[in-house]
């Protein structure tokens, strides 16, 4: 059984050039009001369908047409051309709480903003204290919302749109949604969802969640489905194409005496990926020519977020460099337990003499997808073991032996 | 309905199609039928908009009340004390007083509503709903202030010691054609205001002008006969005489006038609906 189904799909969009027709006339002011402006197409001849108690995971760049999709079938806004088949009450997991009248209480907004995502007031009496336990916004009910702080104002924003009951789910970016533990609530709150047999679509670049998630993905590239599959397989796609479609920086071949050939990353049984976990082993392996004999040479491997922040570096000695033969050869890089959180990573790799001269620099070399992993606080995931002190006899042996947390 | 829900269907859960808008009067038809289920978004928003006024004001309802009462006395002391003005042998705070009630009514729902869209834009580019619920809050909110007045009114007719005859059930008529013609005008004003603020800059002014196109200052019988036919056009013409004639004067509706502003506004509602619909296929796009 079908629960959505788009048959070809399209949206297009006017965009006005408002200061182009600033001193224009009136006339030609109505007139490109009415039919002018640039068309832009955001999704073109778009064909889905997602089946009863599937969750299908669209992922694309900013700009792929993944948001408008996602007012398309919210019906915010109507397709240009083709037809959208929904089956049963439709709700989406958005931004609840920009409904929200800052004059009214709490209590007060629960009622309109549940109304507006199409919940009747009697279920909303009904689930009316779960809502607010959800939240722990409960002693905060009857305050006008403009004295809540925007953690609060989203807590409880999620807890009304997650106490309706639709047969579709629309999700769009909510795991960003309030500090740690709240949006592990959150995430927890969906995958029961799902459970239950909710047909859900969820619209994201978070990787790691839409593997969680999803049963089928999509890959959207300027507003076409370019691929689909396993959501697996398509984050590991969605990777390259990030690397294809981003300028790559100072690509040029390297004229100095050691020359950076080329990199490949691996996971613990050596096999070939891009897809690592916070807290699990990484390896990666760069290739060199070295035209001479060098007597020391110093490799390093850059991890940055998609902001450009560096965020974790891999070096060949630090003190004590090695030396490299004439001709090709390889360093290999190896961490057993990653810290890295769960996101995209450009890697720039460079090779630098014993003064820090850089003979050989690859910036954007790569890019990778940290899954999430071992869960923990805090900013960053750091390699610990652990021991625990029993009472003498019993614990021999056991108490030996050092345990990675997970 | 088209061919592709061979594969869905057959089970009770509604079935919906999105396609692209066109203008349809019959697909306005269909619009209404799924309002009964946002009906409690209605009334909710209703609610609110009358604790949200109210809230962080002194007077609170007083406003409901000032409003009238304020432009009542600017009237009397420009039409009663400075210039002469006739009032079909009704006191004239009085005579004004009534037609303020049905004209406030019309003017402040509808102004409200001009802008009530671009106002909740950030509900109408989140959420689906739909839209013409929010312009119609605005005519219930003019309804219920309305009915505050109508109480100063009844005071007011004590005071003058103006019975009141069974002519005033003709009150319910009226106000269900002025509502009729609020909502038509409200529908279609806040989806222009989407595409063109001006019309919200020119509110003030039209209803100003509109004000004085209409008897509300002064009676009906004053405008020369070979305007009649024109100034009757104007749905609010009949609406306030014959609010006057049932409520003050306790003579029978005019149903010629009454008949006039009844289909002049039912045309524009259905038109206005439609247009409405079509407005809101998009109007998140260009809001």
């Amino acid at each position: 059984m079908i629960d959505l189904k788009l048959d070809n799909v399209s949206k297009k969009y006017r965009i006005w050039q408002e200061e182009a027709t600033h001193h224009a006339g009136l006339l030609r002011k109505i007139r490109r009001r009415l039919g002018g402006g640039n068309e832009f197409w955001a999704l073109r001849g778009i064909d889905l369908e997602v089946k009863s108690g599937e969750t299908l995971g669209i992922i694309g760049h900013n700009g792929s047409g993944k948001s408008t999709i996602l007012k398309l079938l919210s019906r915010i806004t109507a397709p240009t051309e083709g037809e959208i088949t929904i089956r049963g009450r439709l709700a989406a997991l958005l931004e609840v709480a920009s409904g929200f009248h800052p004059e009214l209480t709490g209590r007060e907004n629960i009622f309109l903003s549940g109304t507006i995502i199409g919940m009747r007031r009697r279920e909303i009496h009904a689930s009316l204290d779960s809502i607010m336990d959800f939240a722990e916004m409960r002693p905060f009910i009857d305050l006008p919302v403009k004295r809540y702080s925007s953690g609060m104002f989203v807590r409880l924003g999620f807890s009304i749109a997650a106490h309706t009951q639709p047969d579709i789910l629309l999700l769009d970016e909510v795991l960003a949604v309030g500090d740690v533990s709240f949006q592990r609530k959150c995430m927890d709150h969906i995958e029961q969802l799902k459970r239950k047999g909710l047909t859900m679509v969820f619209i994201s670049h978070d990787l790691a969640a839409v593997e969680r998630l999803c049963d089928r993905a999509v890959l959207l590239e300027k507003g076409q489905i370019v691929q689909e599959g396993a959501p697996a397989v398509l984050a590991g796609q969605y990777l390259t194409r990030i690397d294809r479609s981003e300028e790559l920086g100072e690509q040029r071949e390297s004229t100095g005496p050691l020359g950076l050939r080329g990199l490949e990353f691996l996971d613990i049984d050596g096999r070939s990926t891009l897809q690592f976990r916070t807290g699990y082993a990484l390896r990666a392996r760069v290739e060199y020519d070295a035209m001479i004999a060098l007597p020391a040479v110093r490799f390093r491997m850059l991890f940055k977020g998609i902001d450009g922040s560096a965020q974790c570096e891999f070096l060949t000695g630090d003190a004590e460099m090695p030396a490299a033969a004439a001709g090709r050869g390889a360093v290999e890089f190896c961490c057993e337990e990653i810290g890295l959180q769960p996101g995209i990573y450009h890697v720039d790799v460079l090779a630098e003499n014993e003064a820090g001269a850089v003979m050989d620099v690859k910036r954007r070399w790569a890019v990778i997808h940290v899954a999430s992993g071992r869960f923990t606080h805090g900013a960053f995931y750091s390699p610990h073991s652990w021991k625990l002190e029993a009472a003498q006899e019993a614990a021999q042996g056991a108490g030996e032996m050092p345990r990675a947390n997970g | 309905m088209t061919s592709p829900e061979s594969a869905i269907a057959n089970e009770t859960r509604p079935v919906r199609h999105v396609r692209p808008p066109s203008y349809n009067p019959l697909g306005a038809l269909r619009a209404i039928g799924e309002l009964p289920e946002y009906l409690d978004l209605f009334l909710t928003l209703c609610l609110h908009r009358a604790s949200v006024r109210y809230k962080q004001s002194l007077l609170g309802v007083g406003w409901a009340l000032l409003q009238p009462l304020l432009l009542m006395a600017v009237y009397v002391v420009i039409f009663s004390i400075l210039v002469q003005m006739p009032s079909d042998g009704v006191p004239y705070p009085l005579f004004v007083f009534a037609g303020l009630l049905p004209w406030i009514y019309f003017s402040s729902a509808v102004t409200a509503a001009t802008g009530c869209l671009v106002s909740h834009i950030q509900i109408v580019t989140k959420v689906y709903f739909p839209r013409e619920i929010l312009p119609l809050s605005y005519v219930i909110v003019g309804l219920i202030d309305f009915a505050m007045a109508s109480c100063v009114l009844a005071l007011m007719m004590i005071f003058y010691h103006v019975r009141v005859g069974m002519t005033v059930l003709g009150v319910i008529p009226v106000l269900a054609v002025e509502t009729v013609f609020v909502a038509a005008l409200s529908l279609v004003f806040s989806a222009i205001q989407v595409r063109f603020r001006d019309l919200g800059l020119a509110m003030p002014l039209l209803m100003q002008l509109w004000m004085f196109a209409s008897p509300v200052v002064y009676p009906m019988g004053r405008v020369p006969a070979r305007l009649l036919p024109w100034y009757e056009l104007n749905p609010m013409a009949g609406i306030l005489e014959n609010f006057r004639r049932v409520v003050l004067l306790r003579q029978p509706l005019d149903y010629h006038l009454l008949w006039i502003s009844l289909v002049i506004s039912s045309v524009l509602l259905m038109a206005s609906y439609a247009y409405f619909k079509l407005q809101e296929a998009t109007m998140a796009d260009v809001i």
